[in-house]
């Protein structure tokens, strides 16, 4: 029952995704453009820009939710997401840095981004390690908000001192949003997300016992070390498909999760495809209030999930606290 | 909005007070404050590229001892040492030049650095310089301030003269709708209250944007298709960005029929008397296009 209400909730968003914006399209005139009848501008709109859009919007927001509930596992802190975890602060840099080199492309920027998470999480986890052999997951979460800032610095350094006017720009790009959304983006995220979504997805037995600690992660046969690895690359490399093609977009991989579980329970089998739908539906919802709510001005999409995540987390906070 | 009807005041009391006295003591500048017209003005920081090339103009440029490094026109500009950025400068760049006048665009973000300047005993004025009335009421200004009316008043006559030959030399019919793209991702185009904005409707044609009260807006590619312009103006020198390749971008008519005009130059991006000239190239470019 769940499972069909929340496959109801995805299709009802990307419905709604594709049927609002900011130029305002009756059904009759919206589903003529879906099988290609009709005006040619018309026709454009729905089939190449607001349904890539939307699908991408849902595949990255799935993606986020997916990263934030394996790093939460992985970690064992509800408070691990992509971005306070410093992945998203080295992928955007990671992808400036190709920008300002000229480098890269549509395919090399998540390249460059990917470097940019593995140099973050490595950071991260060599300074968590600084207070002993042990991890502390404290220490842990506290070094990817100040790895994040780092990055966050040498952004703003590269965007002030570039000549270079598209440079510059990318500070708007790095506030997040779906723009860039064309068939052929979303054909790029699909390569570079499947896999890491497929690994996490057949870590979910691992993840569950790792969860519970490391060390009764061995004793109960996991391959504490290696899942740990694996882990940590293709959450790196999911964050870096996403900011590559949408920026950097905050909440989703830190709320989704959270609101998973307190229907879903731990099990991270049902948990991580939940969390896909569920994070899929929130983004592209996010994303087109974005675009019609102060239409014809955007907003960035960021500001929205924010706005929405928010007073959700101080919620799950509540619940979570008593 | 608030500041074209502080703007619309200033210019109402400086015109007010002209038959009286030209170096009236009560001269207002655009921000609304009274200007001092007893002081001397022989070492001036220009803080805008409009201003700067306004100053060369009125005859007044050997007296710039500072400039912003965008100040990039007439060329002798580039003589004069740079302090930077124009909107919210360096304050110790400026005051190292040891100026009497520093002169600013006006903007919310400058106010502080203006309060450091008065208190340094340097005089300063905010002009706002995003059109033709503006450039006439601040070369009235400026004018009396450099003690170079006279010049001023000849500019500004060509100038009317100019903008009248062009209103009645406007071709007839609507025009072609133009947009401006400023910025790819995310699409950002100039809306009414910009400088581009009026070239392009004394060129004879019409921006798709201007109900946009603003001088440029954040908006989706959509938004762009739907208003499908038939010309796209770009502030560069190659008639086919790179983002006009992108798959997204096909959706918008003039991209597919790559209907570009590419504008290059100074002229297009600040209000100056060469701007007459920008409107006839305007002209002849879209003339061009529309072929």
């Amino acid at each position: 029952m769940r499972w069909i209400v929340l496959v109801a909730v995805a299709v009802v968003a990307i419905v709604i995704g594709v049927a609002v914006g900011p130029s305002q399209l009756g059904v009759r005139t919206l589903w003529d453009a879906v099988r290609g009848q009709g005006d040619e501008t018309t026709i454009a709109i729905v089939r190449d820009l607001r349904l890539p859009r939307v699908s991408l919007a849902f595949m990255v927001g799935g993606s986020l939710a997916v990263t934030g509930a394996a790093l939460q596992a992985l970690v064992r802190n509800p408070l691990a997401d992509p971005f306070l975890l410093g992945l998203s602060g080295g992928a955007g840099l990671g992808a400036v840095v190709a920008i300002a080199l000229n480098v890269g492309g549509a395919w090399g920027l998540p390249l460059a981004a990917l470097g940019g998470a593995l140099l973050a999480i490595a950071l991260v986890y060599r300074l968590a390690l600084i207070t002993g052999s042990v991890l502390d997951t404290r220490v842990l979460l506290l070094s990817g908000v100040v790895v994040g800032a780092f990055a966050a610095s040498m952004m703003g350094a590269i965007l002030a001192l570039s000549p270079a006017s598209d440079v510059r720009n990318a500070l708007l790009w790095m506030l997040g949003g779906f723009d860039r959304a064309s068939w052929r983006s979303l054909t790029v995220f699909g390569v570079y997300a499947s896999v890491p979504l497929i690994v996490i997805y057949r870590q979910a037995r691992p993840l569950d016992l790792l969860a519970l600690g490391e060390e009764p992660a061995k004793y109960l046969g996991a391959d504490v070390e290696r899942t740990k690895r694996l882990l940590y690359v293709a959450a790196s490399l999911l964050t870096a498909a996403a900011v590559s093609v949408s920026g950097i977009i905050g909440f989703v991989g830190l709320v989704i999760p959270h609101a998973i579980r307190i229907v879903w329970g731990h099990l991270h089998q049902s948990l991580l495809p939940a969390a896909f739908l569920l994070g899929g539906a929130l983004l592209a919802l996010a994303d087109a209030v974005a675009r019609t709510a102060f239409a014809p001005l955007t907003l960035p999409v960021g500001v929205v999930t924010a706005l929405i995540g928010v007073p959700v987390f101080v919620f799950l906070v509540r619940t979570w606290a008593t | 909005m608030f500041s074209r009807t502080l703007g619309a005041l200033a210019l109402a009391v400086t015109v007010a007070c002209r038959p009286a006295d030209h170096t009236a003591q009560s001269m207002r500048d655009d921000a609304g404050r009274p200007v001092a017209m007893d002081r001397p003005a022989e070492r001036i920081v220009s803080l805008a590229p409009s201003i700067t090339e306004l100053l060369f103009a009125l005859g007044a440029g050997e007296r710039l001892v500072g400039r912003t490094r965008w100040c990039d026109y007439p060329p002798d500009a580039a003589h004069v040492p740079s302090v930077g950025d124009g909107l919210n400068p360096n304050v110790e760049a400026i005051a190292a030049m040891r100026p009497d006048w520093v002169m600013f665009y006006m903007s919310p973000s400058n106010d502080v650095v203006i309060g450091q300047l008065e208190e340094l005993g340097i005089a300063t004025v905010s002009l706002r310089t995003d059109g033709f009335a503006d450039l006439k009421r601040a070369a009235r200004l400026l004018g009396a301030i450099t003690g170079t009316a006279h010049v001023a008043g000849q500019l500004t006559d060509r100038l009317n003269d100019d903008l009248d030959r062009l209103r009645s030399t406007t071709p007839p019919g609507p025009g072609p709708s133009v947009t401006i793209v400023t910025w790819s991702d995310p699409p950002i185009v100039i809306g009414a209250l910009s400088f581009l904005s009026e070239i392009i409707s004394l060129a004879g044609a019409r921006n798709s944007f201007h109900d946009m009260e603003r001088p440029s807006a954040t908006v989706s590619i959509e938004v762009i298709a739907e208003r499908d312009p038939d010309v796209l103006l770009i502030a560069s020198d190659s008639t086919y960005p790179d983002w006009a390749a992108r798959p997204e971008w096909q959706a918008v008519r003039a991209v597919r029929e790559q209907k570009f005009v590419a504008v290059e130059g100074s002229e297009f991006n600040r209000p100056s008397f060469r701007g007459p000239k920008a409107v006839d190239r305007l002209r002849t470019l879209l003339a061009e296009q529309s072929e």
